[in-house]
């Protein structure tokens, strides 16, 4: 058993325990305890730290830092992430790999300190310019935080690629107890840029066939897709309605099917845990007559909903109406989930999709 | 499950005593939860914390309907009084939370004099762990002994255990005070 930890300061452990060699970064609300831990904890597990001046510094620090092969993490929370996204977008041109993770908080701009999911566009789709995406995974507990970060880390450099673990500021200020994987010492990896062009040409956008690139970025979106599809599904198989929820709504839907399955209710939840790839192999296993796919997000507007319903369509269910529950700032209620999931179910609701 | 709302000025130690809840109940062999409430504040302005523990999974670990409330000023009782599940306590420093207090039949009002106690044990500070110890006598789902050796386990792995007779002493004096 695992004392209680908060989840942004599990992460930073979590990190170290994945043998991250450097954290590049600039601190904001709600993520910055990740960053307050590594400052002192990196240096004493013999690793680096450093505070950059802006969040846009912080990322070319990591590019930096992943270019000569090092394992390189950086924290933010929504409008910091946009700031470093030039050089996300500079670091997937150049196929380097890196673990970023976002604590969100809701709302557009500045948006509010409060907890939320309002970044599931953004990470999902990459928020620079180009054809890229990132790897997106989310966690719903402390637990499963540690989990991801520590595998985050391998995703990232098996396939060249940015990590984002996109999770929520009631996550990472939450406590919670969880067991620490094993410490990892990682050599830094063997096909980095090393000044004498061992491992080729740097790799500049002016010096490749883009659209050549371009295909082999395909080949490798499919195999992630494929491989690494992840999620959890309580009761599909016998649904009549099936909540989509990921995060801290994940857990709060969870109890809530739990609750209503107790009393025969026919109702399932898929909870994706990698948001991109979209678990839509989770589909496989849905009655095929189902009444209606329900998205629970703490978001003004439905964001997965809309992979929701593409990932329906896609595997034959194109005619079953898509739900959206917005819920407020800060961590859904499940008597609010439930009093709008028993008004979608009365009819009173129009569908999305 | 249980859900237990800690509230009160900041600087009064509401966090803390929540977290020890918290500790006690995994020390129990429990699952536990520990949710601050965070964001703009100043000082003086209020905080609180959501507790829950289980033998199973905790699902939500957000303020839904709390069975115990701890407020520890007037401001705290007021906002809270209205979320305390039917049949609920609502445990307050009766030094304190001075206004009136009957407000909800369905509720059990607790009044510890948790600021008299503090001074009389000589450690003002004391007064959140006094009031933890009224609330695990409430709560009945931890032993003295039990909860006593949770917080002490805390604290000494954060290096606190200079503190521990006087944290002792003040958890026994508010278990007693119910």
């Amino acid at each position: 058993m695992g004392d209680m930890v908060k989840g942004n300061i599990a992460m930073g452990e979590a990190a170290i325990r994945a043998g991250m060699h450097i954290y590049c970064g600039y601190p904001i609300t709600p993520s910055s305890e990740v960053m307050e831990y590594l400052s002192w904890r990196a240096q004493e597990a013999g690793r680096q730290f450093i505070q950059a001046a802006n969040e846009g510094e912080a990322m070319y620090m990591v590019y930096g830092a992943a270019s000569i092969g090092s394992r390189v993490l950086t924290a933010s929370s929504g409008l910091g992430i946009s700031l470093k996204q030039e050089g996300v977008t500079y670091m997937a041109a150049a196929d380097y790999p890196a673990v970023m993770i976002n604590v969100c908080r809701y709302g557009d701009g500045l948006g509010s300190l409060e907890s939320g999911q309002t970044d599931y566009k953004r990470e999902t789709r990459g928020g620079g310019n180009g054809d890229y995406r990132n790897i997106v995974l989310s966690p719903s507990t402390v637990q499963e935080a540690v989990d991801l970060v520590y595998l985050a880390f391998d995703l990232s450099e098996k396939y060249r690629n940015i990590v984002v673990i996109l999770t929520e500021g009631a996550l990472g200020q939450m406590m919670e107890d969880c067991d620490y994987p094993p410490m990892k010492e990682v050599p830094y990896y063997d096909w980095a840029f090393d000044g004498k062009y061992t491992h080729g040409p740097y790799p500049s956008q002016m010096a490749v066939d883009l659209h050549a690139k371009g295909i082999k970025n395909n080949e490798k979106r499919a195999a992630i897709t494929e491989n690494e599809q992840r999620w959890e599904a309580v009761g599909v198989e016998d649904a009549e309605y099936v909540l989509f929820a990921y995060g801290i709504p994940g857990r709060v839907v969870l109890g809530i099917v739990d609750e209503l399955r107790k009393k025969g209710e026919k109702v399932g939840i898929i909870r994706p845990i990698s948001l991109w790839p979209f678990p839509q192999k989770a589909f496989d296993s849905i009655n095929k007559n189902v009444k209606g796919f329900i998205s629970v997000e703490t978001a003004d507007s439905g964001q997965m909903l809309e992979d929701v319903a593409l990932y329906a369509k896609k595997k034959g269910f194109g005619n079953v109406p898509c739900y959206f529950i917005s819920s407020p700032p800060g961590v859904p209620k499940s008597k609010f989930v439930l009093e709008n999931f028993e008004a979608i179910k009365a009819g009173k609701v129009k569908e999305v999709f | 499950m249980k859900e237990i709302v800690f509230a009160g000025f900041g600087g009064q130690g509401v966090l803390t005593a929540g977290l020890v809840l918290s500790q006690v109940a995994l020390f129990s062999g429990k699952k536990a939860t520990w949710m601050p409430s965070y964001g703009p504040a100043m000082r003086g302005g209020t905080a609180n914390c959501t507790v829950k523990y289980s033998d199973s999974r905790i699902y939500s670990p957000g303020q839904e309907e709390p069975d115990v409330i701890m407020a520890l000023n007037i401001p705290s009782f007021n906002k809270f009084i209205s979320m305390v599940k039917p049949g609920g306590i609502m445990l307050i420093d009766s030094d304190i939370v001075t206004c009136d207090t009957n407000v909800r039949s369905d509720v059990k009002v607790v009044k510890i004099p948790g600021t008299t106690i503090a001074n009389e044990l000589n450690n003002p500070k004391a007064l959140n762990i006094i009031m933890l110890g009224a609330m695990v006598k409430l709560m009945g789902d931890f032993s003295e002994k039990e909860a006593i050796d949770g917080m002490n386990d805390m604290f000494g792995k954060k290096g606190k255990n200079k503190y521990e007779a006087a944290n002792t002493a003040a958890f026994k004096k508010g278990y007693a005070a119910v």
